[in-house]
């Protein structure tokens, strides 16, 4: 589905925030445990939040925008992953030394340079995610770089902060956050929007991940890693899209982001050509007393209202797909949903799918006047949040006659598409952490050598050591890399061998239904104890992992009662001599048949050659 | 404060704070605004605020350099200038009387801490639902944290609210820091006789500017219960619970901060809540609490107060020679914050740590000596042990189940009012409801 645009006409420019969860026993301010999802909910308590002013007195668009909402939050507070610093009943701790250490050595590794001194800053966020109402947040490098495929990518700065909690219900009333994931400490990493095209984007990201992991400091799971992108064209806006669920459909998104607004910047001239106008609210509640449409009856019957509004040359503009799967009647009903209404009906659509009739169509247009180029659009809900909501859509229409919105998108990587989350946010949401002391990393630096991880070193050491150059590549990517090394690094089997196991081996066993990923890192090694020791051959290896999951027995178990020993030498020759047969090749093969489990096909070899010579 | 050295060289170029600056350090250039040094750390680090909004700090060198890129460019917020609010809608007007405290504090970039606020309409301008309440009068009385208040600003506060229910306010809010705000509580409660209508304390453990803030709705509740409740009394209205949900009106004399930092600090101790006030308006007041006199009187703001009084605790080898100390500066009372029922160590191994002797010295001396417990909840009872029993004879007296901070303010109310017979006569008796005949088994909900 590639748009094959001109990235370089288009101006296209992007930049990456890279978000990483790090692997630390704690959380950054409190003594909660930092990566235990598991735990027990033991408190559910409510809260409110509001817009105040920041440092600068000014109340940012993005915060009071959230704050409009008037929605209460839920937060689910567990025992040993949540306590009263992440409620907001106690000050933060001293920052997690480990953490600070952790991004030391991820700001080296990333060529950044370090403050003398840190300050903890609280950065606004009012939609909950936060109990506080604000992220902790500091600077701790800046003015790195990243080389992907020989070009030098400026990372600008890196970032430790909280991990914002995760959102487990969305209602209208309220949003319920769970409080486990709060305050695990969160890299972030931005690079200069130095990147030409989508699928350059998609690589940068995939490079960051993997510096991020082989730094070994790096939580692993769904989730730990986010990556948002900031992108502009020459004619659009400035976007940061969200929510990138996995990097395959990246680049893809981004395309669709980029015909959105070419579609958008069209939409203006069309609009302006049309002489386009953006009427006000009116109130045609009267029109549908006795209605059919059960949306709008039902809102009436609640003691809701219908308004609608008139948009002077609109008509076919709302309901044109701008990209996959997405109108400006979309963008409308997204800007209007953020008062908490659910939608908005637009005179594009099919009318007969909300059950408004004939009469009513023509009744709307009488009372609004409409003219022939004329749309318009209908809320129904209760009075006050209908009529939030409607300024909130009619405001959208106004934008989209002069430009196309500075945003935060959320993506959607099942229809490719991005989706309007909220105004982009301004600087003023930044101000000190009045309850931390500056951090002075110079003071730290001299008692932690942070370690410097080099991505070509370590790949050159895969190469050196993984006779399938392949194999070794895979390695470098693979999240197993560390499991990789663990076993190589305290047995003593070859490299390929383990290489091959943990690549193809789980990748076939995992299609065949084994589920692969309930074996640990202690009965690998246990396996490839066996198999170093001469225990059991290398097919055996494969037949255990199958059994393990099943059988939660120890290693040597599964082995004996699944005769998996390895026969060798005289025993072997034994069994040779037990198959009446001269004809080597057939030899080899009935006996490999019987025993392919315990005999290592060498071995039988050069035993079946030895016996005719 | 930067160092010498940084401020001459800021002098030189003529910078100032809040202007944009360049540093060069290490073959490095930063630009950004110029931010005051926090008291702490190193003060030859520079601190700039990026233009992405993060501040960090800079060690300057001997080669480093610092120039000057722009002025600092005011870009000051102006809270819209607001004396009364003032709502048509409502006949009632409330007076909210500002003392300072985390519930009107901002940011101090030169501390790294909080200041107070001297503009109490920043405050109501960030909670305009006030205004749907009732009218509201702000008189700004002082700015000061709540552990610099003394029994000065007591006195100064109880005339305020006198002044104010008798110019026709049906209640009045005061906003004060939480530390200490049950000793006001009780002061006030002492202090104001024939109280016209509710006298509601709030305040904030999280800063208004704070999204999070109890503040707003502390404030909200607050205005709601001096509006609405026709409950007589001094109270403390602050957050129940974790949740932003309800407060509790906690009567002045029963209540105590008992959390250091949790927004539920605030428990009714040895009795019931007066109310429960909800963001929506409502409040829910106690059955026994709804029987209010119906005719107004006109509040009197009695303040006099003997400041030489103490509140000493007891302990495990505690040195009783803390009464001498306080005996010789000429102290007219101690409040003993006794163990268990009200006890303090007697036949000790070691003979100093006899309290006996010094309690017998200090009553016969003049000084009145009370007893409460540092268990908090429950009443002293000193006949149950032999101890009790010894110490009452040497003249100390068992306050009941009023609570030490309340014992102590009220000590200093009566010793200002009347001698030390009719003081140890009044003490374990209630007067502003510190004490109770029965002690209520539930005393939180």
């Amino acid at each position: 589905m590639a748009k094959n645009f001109d990235y370089e006409k288009l101006g296209f420019k992007c930049g990456l925030e890279i978000h990483q969860r790090l692997s630390t026993k704690h959380k950054l301010f409190c003594e909660c445990l930092a990566n235990f999802f598991n735990d027990k909910q033991v408190q559910k308590i409510e809260r409110r939040q509001r817009a105040v002013a920041g440092e600068l007195g000014k109340i940012d668009k993005a915060t009071s925008f959230e704050s409009k909402k008037n929605r209460f939050f839920n937060y689910q507070v567990f025992e040993r992953s949540s306590c009263l610093v992440d409620i907001d009943e106690e000050p933060p701790h001293i920052p997690n030394i480990e953490a600070i250490r952790n991004s030391l050595s991820i700001c080296t590794s990333f060529n950044c340079e370090v403050p003398d001194e840190v300050q903890v800053m609280r950065k606004g966020v009012v939609d909950g995610s936060d109990p506080s109402a604000f992220q902790r947040t500091m600077l701790v490098g800046y003015d790195g770089k990243i080389i992907v495929e020989n070009k030098n990518i400026p990372v600008t700065t890196i970032f430790l902060e909280e991990e914002s909690s995760g959102i487990v219900k969305n209602t209208e009333e309220y949003v319920e956050y769970s409080l486990d994931r709060l305050g695990i400490p969160l890299i972030e990493i931005d690079t200069d929007p130095v990147i030409k095209t989508p699928q350059e984007a998609k690589r940068v990201s995939m490079e960051i991940g993997l510096l991020l992991r082989l730094t070994n400091t790096a939580q692993r799971g769904i989730g730990s890693i986010r990556q948002d992108v900031n992108i502009s064209i020459k004619n659009g806006s400035r976007v940061e899209i969200k929510g990138f669920q996995e990097l395959d459909s990246m680049d893809q998104i981004i395309d669709s982001e980029i015909e959105r607004q070419l579609s958008l910047t069209d939409i203006i001239s069309e609009l302006e050509e049309r002489n386009a106008k953006v009427g006000h609210a009116v109130n045609i509640t009267d029109i549908f007393n006795n209605t059919k449409a059960t949306l709008i009856a039902n809102q009436i019957k609640q003691n809701g209202v219908v308004i609608a509004a008139k948009l002077i040359g609109f008509k076919g503009i709302i309901g044109k797909e701008l990209t996959n799967d997405l109108r400006l009647g979309t963008e409308l009903s997204d800007y209007a949903k953020s008062s908490g209404v659910k939608g908005i009906i637009h005179s594009d659509e099919n009318m007969d799918k909300y059950g408004i009739t004939k009469k009513e169509l023509d009744d709307i247009s009488k009372k609004l006047e409409l003219g022939k180029n004329d749309a318009f659009i209908i809320i129904a809900e209760k009075k006050d949040k209908a009529e939030y909501g409607m300024e909130l859509a009619l405001e959208r229409a106004r934008v989209a006659m002069v430009e196309v919105p500075s945003e935060t998108r959320g993506a959607d990587s099942k229809k490719l598409n991005t989706r309007f989350l909220r105004p982009m946010p301004g600087k003023s949401r930044m101000y000190p952490e009045t309850d931390i002391l500056p951090i002075e990393m110079n003071q730290i630096l001299k008692e932690f050598k942070p370690e410097k991880t080099n991505v070509e070193s370590i790949k050159k050491t895969l190469k050196d050591e993984i006779k399938n150059q392949q194999l070794a590549e895979q390695m470098l990517w693979s999240k197993d890399l560390q499991l990789y090394r663990k076993i190589i690094n305290s047995v003593d089997v070859s490299p390929t061998v383990v290489s091959s196991i943990l690549l193809e081996k789980t990748k076939e066993l995992r299609r065949s239904g084994v589920e692969i990923e309930k074996l640990n890192e202690e009965t690998y090694l246990e396996i490839f104890k066996e198999y170093a020791n001469g225990s059991i051959v290398k097919t055996a290896i494969g037949e255990i992992m199958s059994l393990v999951p099943k059988n939660p027995d120890d290693v040597h178990k599964i082995i004996n009662d699944k005769s998996l020993h390895r026969i060798k030498g005289k025993e072997l020759e034994k069994i040779i001599k037990s198959f009446d047969t001269q004809d080597k090749a057939k030899l080899l093969k009935d006996v490999m048949s019987k025993y392919r489990m315990n005999i290592e096909g060498e071995e039988l070899n050069s035993l079946i050659n030895k016996k005719g010579s | 404060m930067y160092s010498d050295k940084l401020e001459m060289l800021f002098k030189k170029s003529k910078i100032e704070i809040g202007d944009q600056i360049k540093v060069n350090n290490k073959g490095k250039a930063l630009e950004g605004i110029l931010m005051p040094r926090p008291e702490l750390g190193d003060n030859n680090i520079v601190v700039i605020k990026l233009s992405n909004g993060y501040n960090i700090g800079i060690k300057i060198e001997e080669k480093s350099t610092i120039e000057k890129l722009a002025e600092h460019t005011k870009e000051e917020f102006s809270f819209p200038k607001i004396k009364n609010i003032e709502n048509l809608k409502n006949s009632n007007k409330i007076s909210l009387l500002y003392t300072g405290g985390t519930i009107g504090s901002k940011v101090d970039y030169v501390t790294g801490g909080v200041y107070m606020l001297t503009k109490p309409e920043e405050l109501l301008h960030e909670v305009p639902e006030l205004k749907n309440i009732a009218n509201i009068e702000v008189k700004n009385l002082m700015s000061i944290a709540s552990e610099d208040i003394s029994y000065l600003e007591w006195q100064k506060i109880a005339d305020s609210t006198a002044d104010a229910l008798n110019a026709g306010s049906t209640g009045v809010v005061i906003t004060h820091g939480t530390d200490t705000m049950h000793y006001t509580s009780a002061a006030l409660s002492f202090m104001l006789k024939d109280i016209s209508g509710p006298v509601v304390l709030t305040g904030a453990q999280r800063s208004s500017d704070r999204g999070s803030s109890d503040a707003f709705m502390n404030l909200i509740c607050s205005a709601n219960v001096a509006a609405n409740s026709n409950i007589k009394q001094v109270g403390i209205c602050m957050h129940a619970t974790h949740s932003d949900d309800y407060c509790n009106f906690i009567k002045g004399t029963k209540a105590r901060k008992m959390h250091t930092s949790s927004r539920d600090a605030f428990k009714s101790i040895n009795s019931m809540v007066l109310a429960k006030a909800y963001q929506n308006g409502k409040v829910e007041v106690l059955e026994k609490n709804k029987d209010v006199e119906k005719t107004k009187k006109k509040t009197i703001a009695n303040t006099k107060f003997e400041p030489k009084i103490a509140l000493v605790v007891s302990y495990p080898d505690s040195d009783p020679g803390i009464l001498q100390y306080y005996n010789k500066k000429g102290f007219k009372g101690v409040i003993i914050e006794g163990t268990g029922l009200g006890h303090t160590p007697v036949s000790t191994t070691h003979k100093e740590y006899n309290w006996l002797s010094s309690i017998k010295d200090a009553t016969s001396s003049g000084m009145v000596i009370g007893i409460t417990s540092q268990c908090i909840n429950g009443r002293v009872n000193g006949n149950v042990y032999r101890n009790g029993r010894l110490m009452q004879e040497m003249g100390a007296i068992y306050c009941e189940d009023m609570l030490p901070e309340v014992a102590y303010v009220k000590l200093g109310f009566l010793l200002g009012n009347h001698n030390k017979k009719d003081t140890e006569k009044l003490l374990p008796v209630n007067i502003a409801g510190e004490i109770t005949e029965k002690t209520d088994m539930n005393s939180d909900e």
